[in-house]
Formats: structure tokens, C-alpha cells, sequence
């Protein structure tokens, strides 16, 4: 069975203050695994807001109710994981692939962005629940047993 | 995220304290675009504070600079931390928006 080192786990509706609440929980989880160098939390932080942003932005109810957001970040040895959920949503509308906006656009970075930052991204509809899934290798030195 | 600027002698200097996201961004926007509207076109927006952009973040920048430049003027960024950086480089927009060590360099060959 996989090992994990740490893992953080938030949800809660799809708004604006779920990014805060993300964003403090990677800051804390950070602090848990401090062998983890620092570029590999810096990418990994801004994969999981841009994606959990995706949501809180894009995300419409299929329902009654509100879409709510659910991210579960994990670290094992040499990989860091989040699942990014979006409860009660339809399935995510248009082009899935990421695109090279224009110079001065401003907004169209996000999936491409995510791309760069992590290893794998890879997509799964079920029960009504989207679940981006964003997958790091990383570098870490294992802490001494 | 706080903001707050400064009119120097020949630009008007804006900082952005915090996370620079999708919560944020509006905010950055409507802030720089009242600085404009208040009589200063050439903007420097420092992010020595700015520990974390995402892509929302950065659409700002590029609205407020689009801004900057229809009032006749233009805005850069100063003191660009390693987050913010790693996300101008993976987009490319590090050419589009330039930028300088210190707010005071920014417009100094001008």
C-alpha cells in the first residue's frame, strides 16, 4: 500500500472563499513535509488554485444544489496528488484542451498553466461529481526513518 | 491582498501585499484603473509582497497594463518574487510584461 507522508482535505461551496481556505491548507500542509523542495511546492500550490479556481469560476450546478468544492491533496514518497471535485456540477462545457491566448488576453491561461506545472492531468466524470486529477513527481529527499 | 500606491515624480507606485488570485484580481484592477483615472499613466506595480499569482492574477496585470497604455502611459512590474516569475515564464508573458529589480529602476531610462 502507498505510504502518505501527509495529506490535506477541504470542502465546501464553490466560491470565493474556498481559494482562500485551499490555499491556506497547502501553506499548512507544506509545513508537515518540509523535505519537499521548494520548486516542487511552489508548482503544485499553483496547479491545485488554478484548477480549484477553474471550478470555483466555470462550474455550473446540474441541480438544485449549489456546486460544492472538494479538494484532497496528498504526499507519498516522490509524488504529490490532489483529486479537485466539483460536486453537483454538469459536466464541464467546451474545449478541454489548452489554448496560447493571444498576448493581450486576459483570461485563457489556466489549463495550460496546470499543464506545465504538473506531470499528469487526467479528467473523470462520476456520480455527478468532475474530478480533476493533477499528479507531480517530485524530487524530495525521503525523510530518515 | 492590500493595495496601496505612491505618486512619485514620474510615475505612480502601486503595491499588491498578498495572493494575487481570481479573488483579488478585480480588485487590483479596479484599483490600478482608479490611479489612472486619477491622473497618473505611468505605473509600476511592485510585487516585493506579492507571494503567490495565478492566471487570473496575471490577466489583471494585463488589463491594467492595456489600461495604462490607452491612457497614453505605460505599467511595469518590479521586484517580481519566484512564484510570480515561474508564471510569467510558463506563459510567456515575461516578454509582454517587462520587468525591473527595484519600483525605482522601472521607468529610470525614460
Amino acid at each position: 500500500m502507498t505510504e502518505v507522508l501527509a495529506a490535506r482535505s477541504f470542502r465546501g461551496p464553490a466560491a470565493e472563499a474556498a481559494i482562500e481556505a485551499v490555499h491556506n491548507d497547502l501553506d499548512s500542509l507544506w509545513l508537515d513535509v518540509p523535505f519537499v523542495n521548494d520548486m516542487d511546492q511552489m508548482t503544485f500550490t499553483t496547479a491545485v488554485i488554478e484548477s480549484a479556481s477553474n471550478i470555483v469560476q466555470h462550474a455550473e450546478p446540474a441541480g438544485d444544489r449549489e456546486v460544492e468544492l472538494g479538494v484532497e491533496t496528498t504526499v507519498q514518497p516522490a509524488l504529490l496528488q490532489a483529486r479537485v471535485s466539483a460536486y453537483y456540477a454538469k459536466p464541464p462545457y467546451g474545449p478541454m484542451d489548452a489554448s496560447t491566448p493571444a498576448d493581450d488576453a486576459e483570461s485563457g491561461r489556466g489549463l495550460a498553466l496546470i499543464e506545465a506545472l504538473v506531470t499528469t492531468v487526467t479528467f473523470e466524470r462520476q456520480d455527478g461529481t468532475n474530478t480533476w486529477v493533477l499528479s507531480r513527481s517530485s524530487s524530495q529527499e525521503q525523510p530518515s526513518p | 491582498m492590500e493595495f496601496s500606491y505612491e505618486v512619485k515624480d514620474s510615475y505612480a507606485e502601486v503595491k499588491a501585499d498578498g495572493r494575487l488570485n481570481m479573488v483579488s484580481a478585480p480588485k487590483l484592477r479596479e484599483f490600478v484603473t482608479d490611479v489612472i483615472a486619477g491622473g497618473s499613466n505611468r505605473i509600476v506595480v511592485n510585487l516585493e509582497n506579492t507571494a503567490f499569482m495565478d492566471s487570473s492574477g496575471l490577466g489583471a496585470l494585463i488589463g491594467c497594463l492595456k489600461a495604462a497604455r490607452q491612457a497614453g502611459g505605460d505599467l511595469r512590474i518590479a521586484a517580481v518574487q519566484p512564484q510570480v516569475n515561474m508564471v510569467l515564464k510558463l506563459t510567456s508573458m515575461d516578454k509582454v510584461l517587462t520587468a525591473y529589480p527595484t519600483a525605482e529602476e522601472a521607468f529610470s531610462n525614460d
